[in-house]
């Protein structure tokens, strides 16, 4: 392989991860965008996330073992596996927010995020309790197919989770910029009394983010099981930091922020451990993600303005 | 404190003692002389550690079945060293459980640990407290070294006893058969960050630079990264014919894995950190096979003497042994032999002699040939087996690494 069709290879792998980061840091970014609380129970609603997609397969017939499949089984296969994992999330998101958040919601401080923090591991051992503490092979429907770009290949699986990737992502940016709900997001955001006061109905404003941002971490968490191949108890924490950085980098509260966040995030995890080695992956992303907050703390793409979502 | 809550109180204590004393009955003269036990039973490792105790628990039975040892009953006591919060095994939890063990008066000695990176925890807890433990499968050779003696045995007398080997071996045979039999000629080198895994991909480096294979690469997975695809990927870059991996489980399997997709015809070589009936299920099985294992002790699975203690072990525990769980039976059987050899000295069972006995043993035609120790603890027989996972995902003998 020549060295630019490596750096082509690593690219690929870096938008790949980019695109995984993406649709976890959008649930960071949407909740901080209203209530301006970091929810870290999304790292753990991302890992019970791949737990629910591996039980949907499961009660479907598919194991670890199982052959992947091709053409209209494997579409319909999809078509029916994310909306359930996602509805699944959603609703384990809507149960925090009601359960465990909305009763410390306007308390001044950091006891609603210590709350989050808490939410977590509640959820980590749960998992444990009910799955264990070993790694579970993920069934692989998707088949490995791949093409080449001089020496460098793109799969199957990674174009399946660009595509599904961005269209999530577009199905969001519409739900936000044109819709009623979308508008009352918006005005909750900017103002949650003066929305109050317009006849918003913000519990619900609050309970249907929670609901959008676990869901696409639902669409993340099935992303993960097919792109690696495996899941534990364990990968939230990484995986979900790194999402949470890609959505500080981007501005937190702002959407498109978060998306270019985590690109940016992917790519320099690849391309950092192509250069450097991945020993020293954490070490060149904090350290970029610091360099940015000492120039711009509100992010590369936020703004100082009350306008967030 | 009144009259008659002194004697309620009085009361009660005699009640106690009574039934303390009771139900024993006519073997309330046998004494009990408890094997502490301190493995990874639960996170990446649990199968093999699930293997090892069993080994152990076999041993015990076997010989409580006879009427114990000298006069003593053994007793295991079984904790995990594995927290969630690592999700494998974590040095700190092993040295909490073994301060458990020398609080205890009634363990004499211990099996274990699996890990050297628990290994370098304990060692010097055990040091203090003149307590023997024989590890099963723990290989790095610092905690025997006695150039690190201040460090992991600050009194002195050896206390980490192995009937395996270590990496001084396990890692350069290895590299020796990758040299020799598979004709490696450039390497990639990756390791798992634990003590085991550098410790042990450091020797393999070393020998291979010795014996002029290329090595093009070092680098480190983090246990917990669920993407190896970059690394991989700049390994295919480098075009090395052959990976070693230092490490165990929670990084093997999805190395394995992605390893497959990228890299499907490189020589892949392991360790005994790989050597894992899990191993195949969790990385799949066309993942898993063609990997090289190794295993710091001769094999006994497929020796023909070993097919009886196969069966019982199978018959009794519904599962596959590893050679490992052979290391682990014997470790318990070196342990006994000390106490016997106490008590025939008329001597107190208590840990120092225990571990002054264990340093002299001498057992001849065990499972695994003859144990004996050297100063420092090392078993004196160096042998180093192969395995290779075939298309099933089974682990299958391949003979004895190369000493050259």
């Amino acid at each position: 392989m020549s060295v630019a069709e490596i750096l082509l290879q690593q690219v690929v792998n870096g938008l790949a991860l980019g695109m995984m980061y993406a649709l976890l840091a959008l649930g960071f970014t949407m909740v901080y965008g209203i209530i301006e609380l970091i929810n870290f129970a999304h790292f753990s609603v991302f890992m019970t996330g791949t737990f629910f997609g591996l039980t949907v397969l499961h009660l479907m017939g598919f194991t670890g073992s199982s052959a992947s499949l091709t053409g209209l089984p494997l579409v319909g296969m999809l078509l029916l596996v994310f909306p359930v994992t996602m509805a699944l999330t959603g609703g384990l998101g809507v149960l925090i927010e009601r359960v465990c958040l909305r009763p410390v919601r306007g308390v001044s401080g950091t006891a609603p995020m210590i709350t989050t923090i808490g939410v977590a591991f509640i959820l980590i051992n749960i998992v444990l309790m009910i799955w264990g503490p070993q790694s579970k092979p993920f069934p692989k429907i998707i088949p490995d197919r791949r093409w080449a770009i001089g020496q460098a290949e793109i799969s199957l699986a990674q174009i399946f989770l660009a595509v599904a990737g961005i269209s999530l992502m577009l199905v969001l940016n519409f739900l936000v910029k044109r819709t009623a709900l979308g508008k009352a997001m918006r005005a909750t955001a900017q103002d949650m009394d003066a929305a109050k006061m317009m006849g918003v109905d913000i519990d619900r404003v609050i309970l249907l983010t929670f609901f959008l941002g676990s869901a696409l971490a639902g669409a993340g968490s099935l992303f993960f099981g097919f792109y690696y191949g495996f899941t534990a108890f364990y990968i939230g924490y990484q995986t979900g930091l790194r999402a949470f950085t890609s959505a500080v980098l981007g501005g937190i509260g702002n959407i498109p922020g978060a998306v270019a966040g985590a690109v940016i995030i992917g790519l320099i995890q690849a391309l950092g451990g192509q250069l450097l080695g991945v020993k020293w992956t954490d070490v060149i992303i904090f350290s970029i993600l610091i360099t940015v907050m000492v120039f711009r703390p509100a992010g590369l793409f936020g703004t100082q303005t009350p306008q967030k979502a | 404190m009144t009259r008659r809550s002194l004697i309620g109180t009085l009361a009660v204590l005699l009640a106690v003692g009574l039934l303390m004393v009771l139900p024993g009955g006519g073997s309330a003269q046998q004494k009990v002389a408890k094997i502490g036990m301190s493995f990874p039973l639960t996170g990446a490792d649990a199968d093999s550690a699930d293997s090892i105790v069993k080994g152990a628990q076999l041993a015990i039975d076997e010989i409580n079945q006879k009427g114990g040892v000298a006069g003593y009953k053994l007793e295991a006591v079984v904790f995990d060293s594995a927290t969630p919060a690592a999700g494998q095994y974590d040095p700190a939890q092993a040295a909490t459980n073994v301060r458990k063990f020398v609080s205890d008066s009634q363990v004499v000695a211990l099996i274990g640990p699996q890990m050297s990176g628990e290994g370098k925890a304990i060692s010097p807890i055990l040091s203090e407290a003149d307590m023997a433990t024989i590890t099963p499968s723990s290989t790095n050779p610092d905690i025997t070294d006695p150039k690190f003696q201040s460090q992991y045995r600050p009194k002195g007398k050896a206390v980490y006893f192995r009937t395996v080997t270590t990496d001084a071996f396990q890692g350069p045979n290895m590299a020796n058969h990758a040299f020799h039999n598979l004709k490696v000629k450039k390497v990639y080198i990756l390791d798992d960050g634990g003590a085991f895994g550098v410790g042990i991909a450091d020797s393999f480096e070393r020998r291979a630079k010795e014996l002029k294979i290329e090595v093009v690469g070092r680098d480190r997975l983090d246990p917990k990264e669920a993407d190896y695809k970059t690394i991989l990927t700049k390994i295919k870059g480098l075009n090395p014919d052959g990976l070693y991996y230092g490490g165990v489980q929670q990084a093997a399997v999805k190395l394995a894995r992605q390893l497959h997709e990228v890299l499907p015809k490189i020589h892949k070589l392991g360790s005994d950190g790989i050597y894992d009936l899990a191993f195949p299920e969790q990385s799949s099985k066309e993942a898993a096979e063609g990997w090289w294992a190794s295993n710091a002790s001769p094999d006994v699975l497929s020796d023909k003497k070993a097919a009886e203690w196969i069966n019982t072990y199978k018959s009794k525990f519904k599962r596959e042994p590893i050679n490992y769980s052979i290391t682990a039976y014997n470790g318990v059987k070196v342990i006994a032999d000390a106490i016997e050899r106490t008590v025939k000295a008329n001597k107190p069972v208590t840990r120092s002699n225990v571990r002054d006995a264990i340093q002299s043993a001498n057992l001849k035609n065990t499972l695994q040939g003859n144990i004996a120790f050297d100063a420092n603890g090392d078993i004196l027989s160096k042998v180093v087996s192969l395995y290779q996972v075939d298309k099933d995902g089974k682990f299958v003998y391949k003979g004895v690494a190369p000493e050259k």
